[in-house]
């Protein structure tokens, strides 16, 4: 059994990371930022998905392997399985986490210049959506490096538009 | 006794290949690994001649050669182990049981975080733990 380290610790990890992406090392260039974050998620989703597929059998299919991320990987990462999982058949997945545990403990700061719209339509535009879409690219990271591990490359995106779920967008390369 | 067991990448570039025997020529071992990834090919895309073993990670005993005896195991993320063996009388649990402590052993070096996905597995670490693996192969008996 390796050491554990208390959950805080990854969550103070994270936030600290995206601060320092964002606004230490590729200040004013957030599409840098956050493709450095989301390839540091795709070496560790890659790695995961190594250690999490060690006992089981081969997957026969894409949707086997989505099945596993949406059920082991994601308890052995978040404690919980992934609440909803959408497709159209052709490639694209649609995985919702009704509390998506990373984002679960951010509050949107009340006084800043521009309030949060209580327009839920208005919400993707606002500053605040902004904000947290930067720690939504270290989780898309990790859905793709261990499904390109998993020998189906794909692309991933995350939706909030709802809060305080979450829904990752996955569509498969052809 | 095992003479040499391999590690090769799903693109069928090696990551790890280590002899245990001075005796054999390398070159000719390094041949031996070679053409059994062949058959490994043949055994996971030939659905209908592997039947209910499919998708299990344990492939068995891939070809006899005339003095040794082959050995695969295909992960779920296509990384391919082979055991090349000279023993005649080898028991499936061993050798399940060998291939088990060794992918646990990949796991934990592919996750250093200084390790390259695709190069070769430089960890000493690895190293050690594979020999130990090796040198406990066959001796503990359920009796």
């Amino acid at each position: 059994m390796g050491r554990e380290v208390s959950e805080s610790c990854i969550d103070s990890l994270l936030t600290e990371m995206v601060s320092s992406y964002c606004n230490h090392f590729y200040a004013n260039k957030p599409e840098l930022a956050a493709r450095r974050i989301e390839a540091i998620g795709y070496q560790v989703g890659h790695q995961l998905s190594e250690r999490y597929t060690m006992e089981r059998p081969r997957f026969s299919d894409h949707l086997e392997a989505i099945k596993f991320i949406c059920k082991d990987f994601w308890s052995e990462l978040f404690k919980k399985q992934i609440d909803n999982l959408k497709t159209n058949h052709r490639g694209t997945f649609v995985l919702q986490d009704n509390r998506f545990r990373w984002l679960a403990r951010m509050s949107l700061d009340p006084t800043a210049d521009d309030a949060v719209p209580q327009d839920p339509s208005d919400f993707a535009e606002s500053k605040a959506a902004q904000a947290m879409s930067m720690y939504l690219y270290f989780p898309c990271g990790i859905i793709r490096g261990a499904l390109s591990n998993l020998g189906i490359p794909c692309a991933v995106s995350a939706d909030i538009s709802n809060l305080p779920a979450c829904s990752f967008v996955v569509r498969i390369k052809a | 006794m095992i003479v040499c067991v391999a590690v090769v990448g799903h693109q069928n570039n090696p990551l790890y290949i280590q002899s245990f025997t001075e005796a054999d020529d390398a070159l000719k071992l390094h041949h031996i690994v070679h053409c059994s990834l062949d058959v490994v090919d043949e055994r996971v895309n030939n659905p209908k001649k592997s039947g209910p073993t499919l998708n299990e990670t344990f492939l068995g005993l891939l070809y006899p050669t005339e003095n040794y005896k082959v050995y695969g195991y295909l992960t779920n993320t296509k990384v391919k182990f082979i055991l090349v063996t000279t023993d005649l009388d080898v028991r499936d649990v061993d050798v399940r049981n060998f291939f088990r402590r060794f992918h646990a052993a990949y796991v934990d070096a592919v996750s250093n975080p200084f390790h390259v996905p695709g190069k070769k597995i430089t960890s000493r670490t690895f190293a050690e733990r594979v020999s130990n693996i090796v040198k406990s192969f066959g001796l503990s008996s359920t009796g």
